[in-house]
């Protein structure tokens, strides 16, 4: 399915999808959606993606950092250091080939490790209930309400995590699948 | 601690545990760790919420802060309370048991996160409130119970796997339909209201009733393995390594058994006169099934795997009889079982991974090579058989007691009868497996791991465990019975556990 039409559309359209499945994410404390359905839409960027490129190119493209750091030079002061890092690794990030005095890591976020967010922020969104002497899960929202994002509070968390474990459960199974 | 943290803290703490080892993928010692420290407060959580509910009879809380029987209802008694404790005992045997008897593999493709889920699946079926509930936790359960069940995918485990999943998704739909009709029925699945709905006698659903009952009656009897929907038990539970075997074959029928006893006790009464008789009947032919299957075997892990079925029937035989002695006689020994099924299944694990097979015939001399391990199979195999100063001793006296003051005396008969023939299979291993010199074909040119004598007392002390607590069970068995009466005086006498969990209004 390597056609070029499909992979230059899949460079716009990934985006898009994860735009859309934040805001259905978004919408659905009072309209359908929520974080379920959301991670699933979320995942079809990814999945669209592997189909487009192959597993590898989307790990490399979403899921793999490669941070940059070298030992402190004598007449740099530790702000200066940490400044040159930052901007090694942001801004005037280096070229992807082998630099003489930077030392590479290669940070990966597998799908077990978003998988174990989600199910972290899902759980641990009931225990603010707990910590204020109410059963567990008891909602707490905050007064304000935010433009676009509307009211926050702890149910939005647990949507959030869910939407991150079924985002994990998803690029789990299509990565996978793809190594077949 | 207040009841809304002690209820959710079973349930919460697995699953931090398994997502802890999730975070550390790739590390397995870490994971170890996470999943020891884990299975100790699993362990401490349960008994804090067992002595809470010694007292107070039931705590419940309400999730999420909804008033009772709109919201999600968890509620303790000493019933649920004690099966959790039970289970958090073999829970940490078996974890420290999977440090030596498992290999590394499994260790490291998730076997202790997943463990650490089906406890949770297993505290959420006894704390639950609620019907639909009830069926998702068990659910849960279940999937667990597959990935262990196939993990590590060897041919003969995906046999056995496949056959649990197919005729465990049938019983799921059973259940699932017995749930609906019940919500068309009563229009309510908390338990709490649903059980003051049945016991309205003008209801005009009340005859309906007994149709409900049946399915859940052949739902959980094949989650329980129980006469005739049994079969599928002795072709599965033998396949995998019997650090997960042992803790799903100890703990899950007693869980399909717990359940049926809170259900039978606390919605399906009205319909008892046609309901128990049925059960004596079952109970009876339960226990005769499994122990004669067991004779036919000749493979140490099969021969267990037939003694769960014919120790079901014990079970279903103190609910059939439905006096306080005789549901007091099944909590006890359902908890007495729990513990000597596992230790058996450990044992065995310890015979099969030193001489590679499991198989009756080509085993012998064990005696002679582990004494220790002789004596420690020898103290649970009697334990299991129920001779008289053993934990198994108490449990069927007071079920045997119950049928008698019943008038159960068939009933009675079969399940003395049924004891002789359990001794019968238990000294059938102990003669093929410990006792008889190992037969001169297998002793030239087979396999034999050497022994590390470290690594072999970390095998021997979650078993050296086990058989502690059976022994106390045993000589000291009074705090159980007691414990064991107040359960079935609570399961009998509803009240505090309705006016409990529908008393639960909002906190503000």
């Amino acid at each position: 399915m390597r056609t070029i039409i499909f992979a230059t559309a899949i460079r716009y359209l990934t985006p898009l999808f994860l735009i859309f499945s934040l805001y259905i994410l978004l919408r659905g404390h009072n309209h359908p959606g929520g974080g379920f359905i959301g991670g699933l839409i979320g995942s079809i960027a990814f999945v669209f993606h592997v189909l487009a490129h192959g597993s590898d190119r989307t790990v490399n493209a979403y899921f793999r950092v490669k941070l940059y750091s070298k030992g402190k030079p004598d007449d740099d002061t530790p702000p200066e250091h940490m400044w040159r890092l930052l901007s090694a690794n942001t801004w005037n990030r280096l070229p992807n080939y082998p630099q003489p005095e930077w030392r590479y890591h290669i940070v990966r976020l597998r799908p077990a490790y978003v998988m174990a967010i989600g199910l972290f922020l899902a759980a641990s969104s009931g225990l603010l209930g707990l910590f204020q002497g109410m059963p567990f899960m008891t909602s707490w929202w905050m007064e304000a309400e935010i433009p676009i994002i509307g009211a926050l509070g702890t149910p939005l968390l647990f949507d959030a995590g869910v939407y991150l474990l079924v985002l994990g459960m998803v690029l789990k199974m299509i990565f996978t699948m793809s190594k077949e | 601690m207040p009841s809304d943290l002690l209820l959710v803290l079973p349930l919460l703490l697995p699953l931090y545990g398994a997502l802890l080892c999730l975070a550390f993928w790739q590390r397995e010692q870490w994971q170890t760790v996470m999943a020891g420290i884990f299975q100790v407060a699993w362990l401490v959580a349960g008994m804090i919420l067992l002595q809470r509910v010694l007292e107070a009879e039931v705590i419940s809380t309400q999730v999420g802060n909804w008033p009772a029987p709109f919201g999600i209802t968890l509620a303790a008694d000493v019933l649920s309370a004690l099966i959790l404790v039970t289970a958090g005992v073999i829970g940490l045997a078996v974890y420290l048991f999977s440090l030596q008897g498992l290999d590394i593999t499994r260790r490291r493709f998730g076997y202790y996160p997943l463990l650490l889920l089906l406890q949770m699946g297993v505290a959420g079926v006894c704390l639950t409130g609620d019907l639909f509930n009830l069926y998702v936790w068990f659910e849960l359960l279940l999937i667990c119970c597959f990935a262990l069940l196939s993990l590590g995918g060897t041919k003969g485990q995906l046999e056995g796997t496949l056959k649990y999943v197919t005729i465990n998704f049938l019983a799921s739909g059973l259940l699932l339909t017995g749930i609906g009709i019940m919500y068309s029925l009563y229009g309510s699945l908390n338990l709490a209201e649903l059980a003051m709905l049945v016991r309205q006698p003008e209801h005009p659903n009340l005859p309906l009733l007994s149709m409900v009952s049946v399915f859940f009656l052949a739902g959980f009897g094949i989650k329980a393995a129980i006469f005739p929907l049994f079969f599928w038990l002795p072709a599965s539970y033998h396949t995998p390594p019997v650090a997960i075997s042992a803790f799903i074959a100890g703990l899950l029928t007693k869980v399909g058994i717990y359940t049926l006893i809170r259900l039978f006790t606390l919605l399906f009464i009205s319909d008892l006169g046609f309901m128990l008789p049925l059960m004596v009947v079952l109970a009876a032919l339960t226990m005769l099934i499994g122990v004669i299957g067991a004779a036919a075997q000749t493979d140490f892990k099969k021969i267990l795997s037939f003694h769960i079925i014919s120790q079901i029937g014990y079970m279903l035989m103190g609910l059939a009889i439905y006096t306080p002695l005789a549901l007091a006689g099944s909590v006890f020994f359902i908890v007495h079982n729990i513990l000597v099924k596992t230790n058996l299944f450990l044992i065995s694990g310890i015979v099969a991974q030193r001489y590679r097979t499991s198989s009756l015939k080509r085993l012998g001399g064990v005696y002679l090579q582990q004494p220790m391990l002789s004596v420690l199979f020898i103290l649970s195999a009697l334990s299991l058989a129920g001779t008289p100063p053993s934990s198994g001793f108490w449990g069927k006296l007071m079920l045997a007691r119950a049928g008698l003051e019943a008038g159960e005396y068939v009933l009675v008969g079969v399940s003395l009868f049924v004891s002789i023939i359990t001794l019968f299979s238990m000294t059938k291993i102990w003669n093929e497996v410990f006792w008889k010199p190992r037969p001169v074909s297998v002793r030239k040119g087979s396999l034999v791991t050497p022994v590390n004598p470290l690594r072999l007392w970390q095998l021997y002390l979650p078993v050296t465990m086990l058989l502690g607590v059976i022994l106390l069970i045993g000589v000291y068995a009074r705090p159980l019975v007691r414990i064991s009466e107040q359960a079935a005086e609570r399961l009998l006498h509803i009240e505090p556990y309705t006016d409990t969990v529908l008393s639960n209004k909002a906190v503000k």
